[in-house]
């Protein structure tokens, strides 16, 4: 069998009052895609953070490719983060410029296949751009990397419908080299749900359930069914 | 509901059933149907899971289901295709047939009829339609 990208032991974090996570535990098998649900507010974003060692948790285990998160992890993680914006004086060719000096595994020719694909104009600047286009060349800065382990938090978010659509082709791209593990969070649920391997439904800092996508189908319907059972 | 029309083969997905086994059996009817024909190439799995919007690791494990039934096979570098042994699929189609036959005597004896009646209103619908 498979092991595992990401683990987490009774981790928890708290912000002043609020707990982000709590007696939080996942196991996320490597080399699948797997979908990280959960209302707002829920914990995704912290538990995100924390596989890129930006946030610590307070108590428990967090492993992420064998490893305790650091900056030596995060040379093997491209991750997206919610509400990501990008710098304003870069164009895209600039941007590509830049990541191949900094990035690790960078591939700047598919980063620009990418760019032909996702319809990105390699003069265009960051700053006349649309949400929807800053959030393609965010996407296409991350799924370029050949890395283990791609987290991308709401790449969807405030995204038009054939952008979306091109997005899940590139998942589904990346996911046929099946040499990388994403991590993906998402309210687009329906529309996405079809490409996961593996769903963790998050709820108020902690696992609410997680499991194998077709086992969940075959024992409780559509994540977009689950989701509802969960949260209503 | 996912619907996609790829290289001769139609699918309708539920995405409240597990998707694995929904691929395999609409291509092993479209086998026995004959819409795809002996000796044909199959969608690449890449092409699959783009046209259905699925995971790879999906179409994959469905291939090699197929591939074991020796409903296809996988020529080095060329693809994966139909297999040309007509033998084959007609066991796959009389497979099909008997999955049918189970099913409807199951309904039928679910409604409470036995072999007497469900042979008579055979013979009446039969009749109509001959």
């Amino acid at each position: 069998m498979n092991g595992c990208a990401v683990r987490c032991e009774s981790v928890r974090k708290r912000y002043g009052s609020k707990w982000a996570l709590r007696d939080f535990s996942v196991a996320i098998p490597e080399r699948r895609i797997t979908a990280v649900l959960g209302p707002n507010g829920a914990g995704k974003s912290t538990f995100f953070r924390m596989l890129c060692g930006i946030t610590r948790p307070d108590a428990g285990r967090v492993e992420v490719l064998g490893r305790t998160p650091g900056w030596r992890t995060n040379r093997d993680i491209a991750y997206l983060p919610d509400r990501a914006r990008w710098y304003g004086d870069l164009s895209v060719g600039d941007s590509f410029v830049w990541a191949e000096r900094l990035l690790p595994e960078f591939d700047k020719e598919r980063a620009e296949q990418l760019a032909a694909y996702m319809g990105l104009d390699p003069g265009m600047k960051a700053e006349g751009m649309s949400r929807g286009e800053e959030a393609r060349l965010m996407l296409v800065l991350c799924a370029a990397r050949r890395v283990p382990l791609i987290v991308l938090d709401e790449p969807f978010a405030g995204i038009d419908l054939i952008s979306r659509e091109r997005i899940v082709s590139t998942l589904i791209d990346i996911l046929s080299s099946r040499e990388q593990t994403v991590l993906i969070s998402t309210h687009e649920i329906s529309e996405t749900e079809s490409l996961f391997d593996y769903v963790v439904f998050v709820d108020n800092g902690q696992v609410a359930l997680a499991g194998d996508a077709e086992r969940i189908r075959a024992e409780r319907g559509s994540m977009e069914q689950v989701y509802r059972q969960l949260y209503r | 509901m996912n619907e996609a029309f790829v290289g001769g083969l139609r699918f309708t997905l539920d995405l409240s059933q597990p998707l694995y086994e929904q691929v395999l059996n609409q291509i092993r009817n479209s086998v026995a149907k004959g819409e795809i024909a002996l000796g044909d190439k199959m969608p690449s799995v890449r092409e699959l899971a783009q046209a259905l919007k699925i995971n790879p690791n999906t179409v994959m494990r469905a291939y090699q289901e197929l591939e074991r039934d020796g409903l296809t096979e996988t020529r080095r570098g060329q693809g994966t295709f139909i297999t040309t042994d007509a033998g084959k699929v007609e066991s796959i189609r009389r497979q099909l047939a008997e999955k049918a036959v189970e099913e409807f005597l199951g309904k039928m004896r679910g409604l409470g009829y036995d072999w007497p009646d469900i042979e008579r209103i055979l013979r009446e619908k039969g009749g109509e339609t001959a």
